[in-house]
């Protein structure tokens, strides 16, 4: 007896379809086709995904219509402090922050300093309800077509992005904020001094 | 000196489990049983390599050896020591070690325990598994290392995270260490980690044996699949007490009240536990029937898939979620490991397709057999669901540049139909008998807890006249609930009839006889209660938040909470607390003080909110402190929540954990488990039964 070869494996039972070749069907190809393009669609979010929020240079300007109808333009709002929120009233974490966020601003607002909520994929309707049901009275609109959120590449909602008086950004908060994050960074950016435009 | 130990170790582990891979395909290839011998040894030494390294890690984090990045990274003295050991899979590096290491154990279990069975199809599982392996240790030593030490290069702004120094380069050791993120310093993200790692890992064996088996031919015979069950059950169990603790760390720390929100990190968890409950399932019908071969290895790919696919999206950064993992730069290895896994499996299924056919057809829609198509249906349009509203943002960001995120409620709206048909079908499938239909037995074993339960629905909806949505929910949950107990009462009444046995007598006999049957059942009560607490969540839920002054108060249903005082102080690990007390009180009498708190971690910069809860049987009553003044008592924001059964769902795992551990243990007596699954006609019973 061969000590070092293995018994070769019984044959399995057949009826004569194990030797059929194998052929491509229209199931087949759709599941290669289905697995590559998912394969495709992964690699193109890796690409996407290690590019990160931005995170310097000029703040990517955007005019926003509020819910109530007025527009505003970040541009516009050189010499003051901006904080920039996007928010969606299905998202937990938004729920976390909003007391606290809304307690800042009425705490600044007197001061130089602009809060923007902006409303990412959400529907007016449930948007309104969370802003009645936080209080909020900061400047709000929805992002359509959520052209600001994709200049700004966020990575999801809450994320909040801090604009210094000359239109810098000079950070951004992923995840909900909580005391006393946002006061120190607005005491830090309002304490600058601004050379003007 | 430990960690270069550590670190050697590692190195030697990769090699090792490299060469088992070749080592293996080789000699299962050539049929050299030195070579498999040689392989398989190799192979076993992988384990207690990467545990010489885990040790390692773990002794530095202890000891806060903050020369390697990794510790200064995740570990700090103001932790406690049971903390810092916990830091092993706080980070990216250490957690990917870990996760190598939990791969080692589960493979070397195998090689020791199956080493004489299967012989023929183990050096492909041994290759398969080895070679994950190997891929997960390779990314530890060259891509995201936890034993590599920091920099400082003369000139530079930042300091360098290498194994070997740069040029010029001097040694850099930070006085203090970053310490771990104050969220994980929680019990349930303690547990749950190394919980849901052993699941995700442990899908490998089941995926390895499948492979080998069609790499061998051997799918034909069912051998395997018996193995293969069991060890399905061992991951899956993991990965289902992995949800619940990661959904009992959400409600607990991450403050807003609920412990399920559809994020893709959770959804990441869900999707191959879904299609591996599919397979637990299915596998039975090829077990009994030989039926379904194709659609179990089906299966097994896509819940080893899908358990990849998940890692990939958490670990990258892919798909935008709330939770905070950081981007690395395994992303383009891990893509290259998932398209070859995917791939090849895809390859190998094709080639042995007329391989795997069915030994029996479906014979009625009414049978067992039937019943278990429906149920894998149903479990894989979830997933499917599931899985397109997870990569759905991704779709439409590159298809229109706009990136759009469905949220829970398309989550909620799709697969709640979905759950509950399951639910249902729960119930009524163990009425069934393989291969017949049997409607009349349908009716009279069901006829009672069917109209139990409609009297208990109806009692529910006098009382809850105002959320008719939740009558059809309840109904689904308390029928199963009654028929699953109906099971229980049949068998326990045949033994106490039969063989005069009192009931916990009965009940335990009954249960350690046929314990794969009836931990079945234990399981599926799990499930029943925690769509209980999944009712209360969806449909009784309430909320409140207002600003109150010391002494005033906020009620919320037939609570009052009263607010007496905020405190500030510092706590241990290095945070501020700031801590509110407060009065509960249920219908104007006094219930207890709670006292929620926001803790900041100083050093992270991080605030973690903890709750004050009151957890009674039918409710939790959840405060939040959520915005105070700075100076004084006179307005602190509190959010308060009322949480209806969610304790249903707590309960509802240690319940289906019981029932694992009931139905995975060993057999003690074949000759009984036969007697007692097929009981004779009986005339003691039937009287009885009539009466």
């Amino acid at each position: 007896m061969n000590d070092t070869e293995i018994d070769p494996p019984a044959a399995p039972p057949t009826n004569g379809r194990e030797d059929r070749p194998f052929r491509w069907s229209l199931g087949r190809a759709m599941a290669v086709v289905g697995v590559a393009a998912l394969i495709g669609l992964l690699g193109w979010g890796l690409v996407q995904a290690q590019r990160g929020p931005v995170e310097k240079g000029m703040a990517p300007d955007f005019t926003l219509t509020s819910f109530d109808g007025r527009t505003l333009s970040l541009s516009d709002l050189r010499g003051q402090v901006v904080i920039v929120n996007f928010w969606a009233s299905w998202c937990p974490p938004c729920r976390e922050e909003a007391a606290y966020l809304e307690q800042t601003w009425r705490k600044y607002q007197d001061r130089g300093v602009v809060f923007i909520g902006v409303d990412y994929v959400d529907a007016e309707k449930e948007a309104l309800a969370y802003i009645d049901e936080f209080d909020i009275t900061y400047f709000n609109g929805p992002d359509t077509g959520t052209r600001i959120s994709t200049d700004y590449n966020i990575q999801g909602v809450p994320e909040t992005f801090f604009i210094d008086k000359t239109g810098v950004l000079r950070g951004v908060k992923i995840g909900p904020l909580a005391p006393p994050e946002l006061d120190n960074k607005i005491d830090g950016l309002l304490a600058e001094p601004y050379p003007g435009p | 000196m430990i960690a270069d130990i550590g670190f050697f170790s590692l190195v030697i582990a990769f090699i090792m489990a490299v060469y088992g891979t070749a080592a293996s395909v080789v000699g299962g290839w050539r049929s050299r049983r030195a070579t498999i011998e040689s392989a398989r040894n190799a192979s076993l030494l992988v384990f207690p390599l990467l545990t010489l390294s885990v040790v390692a890690l773990v002794y530095a984090l202890y000891t806060l050896d903050f020369s390697l990045a990794y510790v200064a990274d995740v570990s700090s003295p103001v932790m406690s020591g049971f903390v810092r050991v916990t830091a092993l899979w706080g980070g990216q590096a250490g957690s990917v070690l870990f996760w190598a290491w939990l791969m080692a154990g589960f493979v070397a279990v195998v090689l020791v325990r199956n080493g004489e069975r299967d012989r023929e199809l183990m050096p492909y599982v041994n290759a398969i598994a080895m070679l994950t392996t190997a891929f997960f240790v390779g990314v530890v030593v060259f891509i995201t290392n936890p034993f590599a030490r920091l920099w400082y290069v003369p000139g530079a702004q930042d300091l360098t995270v290498a194994l070997l120094p740069p040029p010029g380069a001097m040694p850099y050791i930070p006085p203090d260490g970053g310490g771990l993120n104050p969220l994980l310093r929680h019990f349930g993200m303690i547990g749950h980690p190394p919980t849901t790692y052993l699941g995700f890992t442990g899908f490998v064996i089941p995926f390895a044996y499948a492979m080998a088996a069609l790499i061998t031919g051997k799918c034909r015979d069912d051998g395997w699949i018996r193995t293969t069950r069991r060890w399905t059950l061992v991951a899956w169990v993991f990965l289902s007490i992995g949800l619940v603790l990661g959904g009992r760390w959400a409600y607990d720390v991450l403050g807003w009240g609920g412990f399920w929100g559809w994020d893709p990190v959770e959804n990441a968890m869900l999707m191959p536990w879904l299609a591996g409950t599919a397979f637990l399932h299915s596998v039975m019908m090829t077990e009994k029937r030989g039926m379904l071969k194709r659609w179990n290895i089906v299966l097994i790919i896509l819940t080893y898939s899908l358990s990849l696919f998940g890692t990939f999206i958490t670990r990258t950064g892919v798909i935008s979620s709330v939770h905070a993992f950081g981007k690395s730069a395994l992303g383009p290895a891990f893509l290259a490991f998932i398209a070859l896994t995917f791939i090849g499996s895809l390859v190998l299924l094709f080639a042995r397709w007329e391989t795997l056919v069915s030994e029996h057809q479906l014979e009625s829609f009414f049978s067992r057999e039937a019943a278990f198509v429906l149920q894998n249906m149903l479990f894989l349009a979830i997933a499917v669901a599931v899985f397109w509203g997870t990569v759905f943002p991704l779709m439409t960001e590159l298809i229109t540049n706009t990136k759009i995120t469905v949220g829970p409620p398309y989550f909620k709206k799709v697969t709640t139909p979905l759950f509950f048909t399951l639910v249902l079908l729960m119930g009524l499938a163990p009425l069934s008998a393989w291969r017949k239909g049997a409607v009349d037995r349908l009716g009279k074993a069901a006829g009672l807890p069917f109209l139990a339960s409609l009297g208990i629905t109806a009692g529910w909806g006098y009382l809850h006249r105002m959320h008719p949505a939740s009558f059809a929910a309840l109904w689904v949950v308390s029928f199963v609930l009654l028929r699953i107990d109906s099971e229980f009462w049949k068998g326990l009444r045949i033994r106490m009839v039969n063989r005069q046995e009192n009931l916990p007598v009965a009940l335990g006999k009954l249960v350690r006889h046929n314990h794969r049957r009836y931990g079945g059942y234990i399981i599926h009560l799990g499930v029943v209660m925690i769509a209980l607490g999944f009712i209360g969540d969806a449909f009784f839920k309430q909320e409140t938040q207002r600003t109150l002054a010391v002494g005033e108060t906020l009620t919320l249903g037939e609570y009052t909470l009263r607010f007496d005082d905020l405190q500030m102080y510092a706590g241990s690990d290095g945070r501020e607390v700031v801590e509110a007390s407060a009065a509960l009180f249920r219908e104007g009498e006094y219930v207890r003080q709670l006292t929620p708190r926001r803790d900041y971690f100083v050093t992270q910069k991080q605030p973690v909110t903890v709750p004050g809860v009151y957890s009674t049987p039918g409710k939790d009553v959840y405060v939040l402190l959520v915005g105070w003044e700075d100076i004084g008592t006179n307005g602190s924001t509190f959010k308060m929540y009322l949480n209806p059964l969610i304790n249903w769902v707590w309960a509802g795992g240690f319940t289906l954990l019981a029932g694992v551990l009931v139905s995975a243990w060993p057999s003690s007596s074949r000759r009984e488990t036969t007697y007692v699954l097929k009981p004779g006609p009986r005339p003691a019973y039937s009287e009885h039964s009539g009466g």
